[in-house]
């Protein structure tokens, strides 16, 4: 007769996601058992960002319950996950630099008297969790001279000394070294041992191969399988299981790609880059596809002079001036990946927003021609189908689709020869997403060249004519688009896998 | 207004800007403080008083300007007001014969009209160096602008070894100052305010350069990934505002015929008084000279009917103060209702 | 098996060793720096110790006594710009302190009940301050525009019209024991407000270092995501701090108003132009985060030394061009050491 198992740290029954017009997560269960560590996979768009929000309070579940060892669990904010126990670690560093190691791991928790801090067991509880799981940083170092990857061990060891007894790891390897990769993954298994439970995800599969007991497989939203990675045979299941039988929008073979470089790079490297070359023809269609951490808004923001790469770019056969200003006059526009913050001047109206990178059209001698502009707007209005009653609406007020074909209006406006979009349809609705696979296409059909850098498979397999794939800030290979492409060959390239599967 | 497109929709202009609101909203105060000082203060309520209130202040409308200009693009300009004393003196000093009595005679001896010109050089020197530190060594410009100011109040206070140069000075010296024009009364520096403005607000709604300054101020990274030149841009806005105070700083020596160091004297701040009651925002990207003008209005009204309520001249410091304090809670209060 | 990588913890060579020993002294260089050079100056005509040369007994003292106001206010201005946050009305609240302080003992007021209420005068200046920037939301610079110019009118307006500043005349008579907090010497031949001023350092130096303000501060301004994150009131502490601000801008009036025997509306006029400067010699960053105040204790000596020496070395006229220039260097310099070690 076996004893009564402890409750799993973490269990979900039915949870269920809708937002309006898809459903990110259906249906899904599964419990994570304490003090191991928990994997989490899947494509892009499988839901695992929306699954991770909900276990962090930033969303609420449209259905389905969640368990913290066998209470019920419903977090309405990040505050309310963390008194539960569950800490997240971010992609921005939450460490104060000006202050030490210690100080940043009891910030927020001294103890004090008449506000003096007083020394409490809490400075030695952390110091002792911190060498149990990395014994190399010195307690009284100022964080501003550690690395990133030791900012992120303290950021852990914060979290495991606050209570913490679930830690989340969203892609925590992406800007990480190989040495730096296996002290975090060292941390880890240390952290184990002393009874936290970590969910680890990450798209690199080696990694979930060498460091986790258990694996979730997430896709379209649904939970595919939960097994223990003993069970597992290699990547090819795992990648089979992430992939299923998923269809995908059917790509027409292009008729407007000429045998024609407009653009060649050789050798692109920078702090994440290595040695990346390749070129592009005029009237093509090319994706860049990798998942995260994988260099795409890097190669986008070289091209585009907006970051300082090594190695050379030669546009229509010419060396190109290495800033924005320069590569706009020569031809290259860039539909950036945060649009907000980026792209465009939300506190002005969709007409103010378009002519700026093309002011030489819209002038005369340094006089703006208003009617020329307010023709150009509403013609761009008309042509991508914005949906506004008026070009003088304030852009903020636009949704995400619509946000996101101003930016693309203020780039076609430049009359630019190559257009660079990074994550073009992120955060956009279907119909607005299909919209901008036509503008693509005909842009393309103007014999213009277009670059797609993009984490959604489904998106470069529909619309690129070669892909390029990339893994950890290499161009790994490089396919031709068509019918037969293998998916689980390109899968296996993304996360960090060699030749076929 | 409404243009029919091909899907049938129909682009219209249907509401007016926020900035154009803002610059309504203040011109409305303008207008309302006009009628209420005339309420209170005797005499007030008279053409020839209005028309004061603005040629008064011809040279802090006109140092307005450029420091509105500075604000939408989201940076300061304190300099102004030291340059206009440097502009002052230079020019007396350059213009000043090379015999004489006491050192602060002598001059340099260069005709009247070379003698403005490299004044004028001057001015644009320190607009030069503020361009330098803030968008080379990338220091925040109120402390940057802060420093010139104290350099060229500085040089000129050297250069009149703390009072002021006004003897040995050629005839037509105090020409332009005193200057009437088209047969009125009407000066031309009052003249000069006037076109400056004309051109500024031509500017900013007509020009590219005035366009470029509000992305500039209103989202430098998007600016940046539209082509836009910041260090360029920056550096003609900084020249811009100093020339404008090198001329105000000529104009005003040329007026009282001496060049004295304390000249211009905290007028940096009654331009960035007269630009936050206009509705120029702080952060960049929003405000218009138009505004701008009006603020210099509401300033004015609110310090001359203040001194014809007998009120002493110390009370400046406090209704400033209050009156920019009401402004900036007004406008964005207005601006959350308008916008909720 | 894995290369090890060097994009590790900092190799510590001696290079490194001497760079962190720079940043951290480099400000006592400075002032012996500064102290040698005022003494040299007038080398071929006095002595090193005697009348008329820089290190002469009285003329250290005197300087002393002068730094009193500065010294106050710079402790309490360096943490207020370690949380990223700045006050430029120190200058106005300190002159309206000292009117105020002038006010009551002219009006009979006695010492301890007059130094209190205008303590709590600076307190509620500093209120206001942080209700503007806190609660208000102003930006830190326009905000406290506002009530330089704000708090010096009330001063103006305190003092009345004919007279330049609160003093003995016209029938009242400024008490005797007006001038001994910051006149008479004490201790060293230093009056009692030079001691507040150091005691008030102390204070703050043991505050940054030992208290949650201290710490609370640092993390507000090098990382107010992270303190807000961490359950830290960011709010509370930036109010705070404004508040202890005014309290030592009350503090630097009266020494002030007590050394010159009088309310002078104007006498804190550039004091906050001193602050700065203060801050930056002291290597406070203004985006936040860095900034000890031992360090602008320092840089306020080396501020009065030279602010005094230079008024006997060189003519009064040339004292602004000298400030300007000052400042541009000092932001440079101050700039470019900090992106020097962001750049690690």
């Amino acid at each position: 007769m076996t004893e009564k198992q402890p409750p799993p740290v973490l269990s979900i029954h039915g949870l269920t996601k809708d937002f309006p017009g898809v459903r990110a997560i259906d249906d899904v269960s599964l419990s994570i058992e304490s003090g191991t560590i928990h994997c989490l996979v899947g494509e892009n768009g499988a839901g695992k960002s929306t699954l991770i929000k909900m276990l962090t309070g930033a969303l609420l579940p449209t259905s389905g319950t969640m368990r913290i060892n066998g209470s019920e669990y419903r977090p309405k904010n990040l505050q309310d996950a963390r008194d539960a126990g569950i800490a997240t670690l971010f992609q921005e560093l939450h460490v104060v630099d000006e202050l030490t190691v210690s100080e940043n791991l009891t910030l927020g928790m001294e103890r004090s008297r008449f506000g003096f801090l007083i020394k409490s067991d809490l400075d030695d509880r952390v110091i002792r969790t911190l060498k149990a799981i990395e014994p190399s940083i010195d307690p009284s170092a100022r964080v501003s001279s550690l690395s990133v990857a030791q900012k992120q061990i303290i950021e852990i060891a914060r979290a495991a000394s606050s209570g913490a007894n679930v830690i989340i790891m969203d892609e925590p390897t992406a800007a990480l070294s190989e040495r730096e990769v296996e002290r975090l993954f060292g941390v880890i298994r240390r952290l184990r041992k002393e009874a936290v439970t970590v969910i680890f995800i990450s798209h690199k599969l080696d990694e979930i191969l060498q460091l986790g007991e258990t694996v979730t497989v997430l896709r379209d939203g649904k939970h595919i399988a939960t097994k223990l990675l003993k069970d597992i045979a290699g990547r090819s299941e795992l990648i089979e299981m992430m992939i299923g039988r998923s269809v995908f929008q059917s790509y027409t073979p292009s008729t407007t790609v000429r045998k024609e470089a407009v653009l060649t790079a050789k050798g692109l490297t920078n702090k994440l880059l290595k040695d990346v070359s390749f070129h592009i023809n005029r009237g093509e269609i090319v994706g860049f596809y990798g998942l995260v951490g994988a260099g795409k808004t890097e190669i986008a923001r070289a091209l585009f002079g907006a970051d300082e790469v090594s190695g050379s770019i030669l546009f229509k056969g010419q060396k190109i001036g290495r800033s924005p200003k320069d590569t706009i006059a020569s031809g290259i526009a860039l539909v950036p990946e945060e649009r907000r913050t980026q792209g465009l001047f939300t506190e002005f109206t969709i007409r103010k927003n378009i002519p700026v990178m093309n002011l030489h059209r819209m002038s005369d001698r340094g006089i703006f021609r208003s009617l020329d502009e307010q023709t150009a707007a509403v013609d761009y209005v008309n042509q991508l189908s914005i949906a506004t009653d008026s070009i003088d609406k304030h852009v903020k007020k636009l949704s995400g689709g619509n946000q996101q074909k101003v930016v693309l209006a203020k780039c076609l406006f430049s009359q630019a020869d190559l257009l660079l979009l990074d994550e073009p349809t992120r955060g956009v609705d279907v119909g607005a997403k299909t919209e901008i696979y036509d503008i693509i296409r005909s842009l393309a059909g103007e014999g213009k060249s277009v670059a797609v850098f993009s984490s959604e498979l489904e998106e470069v397999l529909g619309i690129c004519d070669r892909i390029f794939l990339l893994y950890s800030g290499s161009l790994k290979s490089e396919i031709i688009n068509n019918a037969d492409v293998d998916v689980s060959h390109i899968l296996n390239i993304v996360t960090g896998g060699e030749g076929v599967v | 207004m409404s243009v029919s497109t091909k899907a049938g929709r129909t682009v219209s202009r249907h509401r007016m800007s926020d900035g154009t609101f803002i610059t309504l909203f203040v011109a409305v105060v303008a207008i309302t403080l006009f009628l209420v000082a005339s309420l209170l203060v005797p005499n007030f309520f008279q053409w020839l008083n209005l028309l004061n209130l603005v040629t008064n202040n011809w040279a802090v409308i006109s140092l307005g300007v450029g420091v509105t200009f500075l604000l939408v693009s989201g940076n300061f300009d304190l300099s102004v007001g030291g340059n206009v004393a440097l502009a002052g003196v230079l020019s007396v000093w350059f213009a000043q014969s090379t015999g004489g009595t006491n050192p602060l005679s002598i001059g340099i001896g260069l005709p009247y009209w070379f003698a403005i010109l490299c004044a004028l050089g001057g001015a644009l020197m320190i607009g030069g160096l503020n361009a330098l530190f803030v968008v080379r060594f990338r220091i925040p410009s109120i402390i940057v602008t802060l420093g010139t100011m104290l350099v060229a109040r500085g040089i000129a206070q050297v250069i009149t070894q703390g009072s002021q140069r006004n003897t040995n000075l050629p005839e037509e010296f105090g020409f332009l100052g005193n200057l009437t024009m088209f047969g009125t009364s009407i000066k031309f520096p009052v003249v000069f305010m006037t076109l400056l403005l004309l051109v500024a607000i031509f500017i900013e709604r007509k020009m590219v350069f005035g366009r470029i300054t509000f992305w500039l101020g209103s989202n430098p990274i998007a600016a940046r990934l539209s082509g836009i030149d910041r260090s360029r841009h920056l550096t003609y806005l900084y020249l811009f505002s100093a020339a404008i105070a090198g001329i105000v700083g000529i104009l005003l020596s040329s007026e009282f015929k001496s060049g004295y160091s304390n000249r211009g004297m905290l007028m940096e701040f009654d331009a960035l008084v007269i630009s936050l009651l206009g509705g120029v925002s702080i952060v960049g990207g929003f405000g218009s000279v138009v505004g701008m003008f009006f603020g210099a209005i509401i300033l004015a009204i609110v310090t001359s009917a203040a001194t014809g309520m007998v009120l002493s001249p110390d009370w400046q410091f406090t209704l400033k103060a209050i009156t920019v304090f009401l402004a900036i809670v007004t406008q964005t209060w207005a601006l959350a209702r308008r916008n909720r | 098996m894995s290369i090890p990588s060097t994009l590790d913890q900092p190799v510590t060579t001696p290079g490194n060793r001497i760079a962190q020993f720079l940043r951290n002294y480099y400000i006592y260089f400075v002032l012996v720096a500064v102290i040698l050079g005022l003494s040299a100056a007038n080398l071929d005509s006095y002595g090193l110790f005697e009348r008329g040369n820089f290190l002469y007994k009285k003329n250290i003292i005197n300087i002393l006594r002068v730094s009193a106001p500065l010294i106050t206010l710079s402790g309490a201005f360096c943490l207020l710009m370690v949380s990223g946050y700045i006050d430029l009305s120190v200058g106005s609240a300190m002159s309206l302190s000292a009117v105020i302080y002038a006010l009551l003992a002219i009006n009979g007021v006695p010492f301890v009940l007059a130094f209190a209420i205008t303590v709590v005068v600076g307190a509620g200046l500093g209120v206001i301050n942080g209700f503007l920037v806190v609660r208000l939301k102003i930006t830190p610079v326009i905000a406290t525009l506002i009530t330089l110019s704000f708090y010096k009118g009330i001063a103006l307006l305190l003092v009345q019209d004919g007279v330049s500043a609160i003093k003995s005349g016209g029938g009242l008579k400024m008490p005797s024991w007006f001038n001994s907090y910051g006149r008479e010497g004490v201790l060293l031949g230093l009056p009692m407000a030079f001691w507040i001023a150091v005691g008030v350092i102390l204070v703050l130096v043991i505050a940054q270092n030992r208290t949650l303000l201290g710490k609370y501060a640092a993390a507000t301004g090098g990382n107010p995501t992270a303190a807000t994150l961490s359950g830290i009131n960011t709010n509370r502490v930036v109010f705070l701090l404004y508040i202890i601000v005014g309290v030592t801008a009350a503090l630097a009036g009266i020494a002030r108003s007590s050394f010159m025997s009088l309310g002078d509306p104007l006498s804190g006029d550039g004091m906050e132009l001193n602050a700065i400067l203060v801050v930056l010699i002291g290597g406070t960053a203004f985006s936040g985060g860095e900034g000890r105040v031992l360090r602008s204790f320092i840089g306020a000596l080396i501020i009065m030394a030279l602010t005094v020496g230079m008024l006997t070395l060189v003519p009064a006229y040339f004292q602004t061009l000298v400030i300007g220039a000052a400042l541009l260097t000092a932001a440079a310099s101050n700039h470019l050491i900090s992106r020097k070690e962001s750049a690690s």
